[in-house]
């Protein structure tokens, strides 16, 4: 019985250094959320995702699913040398934009965002993302996600699009 | 497999005597020549790709839906916008250039190709406005003779250039008014969709220059219904589908354009659920009154998924004829769609991987499913 109850102190302890309980409460956590958003998972809603793309979780920036990503349409700068905030090292970015509001899960609270575009490079190419949560037409321009906002730009070529946070969306 | 053959021919030889072992005739000099097209079909579809990873090299590809071969490529630079002229003799491009090839001055241009050879025939630099975003008929079109030809802009402010194919010429630009894009109708007259629901239509002289404007009662509500840009031909007009599956038939063979009654594509218990979408969203067979459109089952912001089904009507009783699922038929789900305006019709559906599936639009049978015809098809247009 002492040689159990050793190796069951030894292995407790050696859980014990390797873990916490704040990462045993987060991945609970991310299993709980994960199992609320699974029937969401296999929905295609980009029209034109690559199969055989890498899939971080819904949680990722490289992620369409995104929670910030409800309207965009373009690469994720993210997956290209940038954020979900910033544009890709050597690129610029789009003063004119197109503006959605997307729910934020993780608070509950839904935020108005800027889908600006990065310019100046020619298209990433990498983790297309099409979503178009109350996207309009382009006879409402900035509600429409389909037009090249780098239009604009000295140097209009398309590279990617970010998701910026304005403010939260009154109601 | 090469020794393995040569092996053989060897064994060959030697079980039937010399006569077996005689060398075969060598192949004859070839001479190299330039491929001339075959005499145009109504079966040939002009397939729009925009090349989305790798933005400044879309093409157009025109493929033959009866020998399903590639019959050549009409090169067309960045988020262009692309057309037939009215004889469907001609290939209109409008499209952006960059000096350094992804980076450098922008030139906006139109470039026309001549359809009987495939070449480049000529250009019209524009001004650096033109509207750059998703293909559809009402980006670059031509007036009803050809006398015209319409480039929409948008910097973000609307307008529209006015040009002079015959001669080169950018004629003038006609503000709009926030209002977007170019319905072309008769000779001389433009109509430009708002987001008022309404349509603006400008009528120009001889010279391009406009002559009055008049503004129509809304047809649509763009917060409750929107319709989608990518409007559909009609007999006398353009037909427009909503987000939630209502028809929007506008006749525009008179001065101001006309409304008809909009109709369903799907019953009270499907509305909402079943919605027409992707890029294409809709084909019409004028000569047989038959309206084709890829659908699927989705909520808000589904508007750009693909159909799972093509759903096919009659346009004078407004029934629906028939319900093609095209997972069934090995597809992807179906983004564009384009039918050949014969007796013998044919139906193309694009989809979401890019391939291009030619049906039998009278029985709906699949003939042939083209692989991989570029990237992103996203409109197809035929003469």
């Amino acid at each position: 019985m002492r040689s159990i109850d050793r190796l069951f102190e030894r292995s407790s302890r050696s859980l014990a250094r390797r873990t916490s309980r704040r990462s045993l409460l987060g991945t609970l956590g991310r299993l709980l959320t994960g199992a609320a958003l699974l029937p969401l998972l296999p929905l295609d809603r980009s029209g034109r995702a690559r199969a055989g793309e890498a899939a971080p979780g819904p949680d990722s920036p490289e992620n369409c699913q995104y929670w910030k990503y409800c309207a965009i349409d373009g690469f994720l700068c993210a997956c290209c040398g940038g954020t979900s905030s910033s544009c890709p090292p050597g690129t610029a970015v789009s003063p004119i934009t197109w503006i959605g509001t997307c729910h934020n899960p993780a608070d509950g609270r839904d935020y108005i965002l800027s889908y600006n575009d990065c310019c100046g490079k020619t298209s990433c190419g990498n983790c297309e993302c099409n979503r178009n949560e109350r996207e309009k037409p382009m006879y409402r321009p900035s509600r429409n996600n389909d037009l090249n906002w780098c239009m604009a730009n000295a140097d209009s070529n398309y590279h990617c699009s970010v998701s910026v946070i304005l403010g939260v969306a009154e109601k | 497999m090469r020794s393995a053959s040569l092996g053989f021919a060897a064994a060959l030889c030697l079980g039937f005597g010399a006569p077996a072992c005689a060398a075969p005739p060598p192949l004859p000099a070839e001479h190299l020549t330039v491929e001339r097209l075959p005499p145009r079909s109504p079966h040939w579809v002009y397939v729009f790709d925009e090349a989305f990873d790798n933005e400044i090299d879309a093409r157009v590809h025109l493929f033959d839906g009866d020998s399903y071969r590639r019959l050549g490529q009409i090169d067309a630079g960045f988020t262009p916008s692309v057309n037939l002229s009215p004889d469907g003799a001609t290939t209109v491009v409008a499209t952006s250039y960059f000096a350094r090839g992804s980076r450098g001055a922008r030139t906006d241009v139109v470039e026309f190709t001549d359809n009987t050879t495939l070449a480049n025939t000529g250009e019209i630099v524009l001004p650096p406005k033109r509207v750059e975003t998703a293909p559809s008929l009402f980006n670059v079109a031509y007036s009803a003779d050809g006398h015209f030809l319409y480039v929409a802009y948008l910097t973000p402010a609307a307008s529209f250039g006015v040009l002079d194919p015959a001669h080169g010429k950018v004629l003038g630009e006609i503000d709009t008014a926030g209002c977007v894009l170019v319905i072309p109708s008769g000779p001389n007259r433009v109509s430009s969709i708002c987001e008022s629901g309404r349509l603006l239509t400008v009528t120009l002289d001889g010279e391009g220059k406009e002559t009055s404007r008049g503004m129509s009662a809304p047809f649509f509500d763009a917060d409750r219904d929107p319709v989608f840009v990518q409007g559909i031909q009609t007999a006398s007009g353009f037909a427009f589908l909503s987000f939630l599956g209502e028809v929007h038939e506008v006749d525009f063979s008179g001065p101001q354009p006309a409304f008809a009654a909009p109709w369903p594509l799907v019953t009270a218990a499907e509305r909402g659920k079943w919605r027409p979408g992707g890029q294409q969203v809709g084909a019409i067979h004028r000569g047989l009154g038959r309206l084709y459109v890829p659908m699927h089952q989705g909520g808000e912001g589904t508007h750009k998924d693909g159909g799972t089904e093509i759903w096919l009507f009659d346009l004078a009783s407004h029934k629906r004829l028939a319900r093609w699922p095209v997972r069934a038929a090995g597809l992807d789900p179906v983004i564009a769609v384009q039918v050949s305006q014969d007796a013998a019709p044919i139906l193309f559906a694009a989809t979401t991987q890019a391939d291009v599936a030619v049906f039998d639009a009278l029985s709906g049978r699949l003939r042939h499913l083209e692989k991989r015809l570029g990237q992103t098809p996203w409109l197809m247009l035929n003469p």
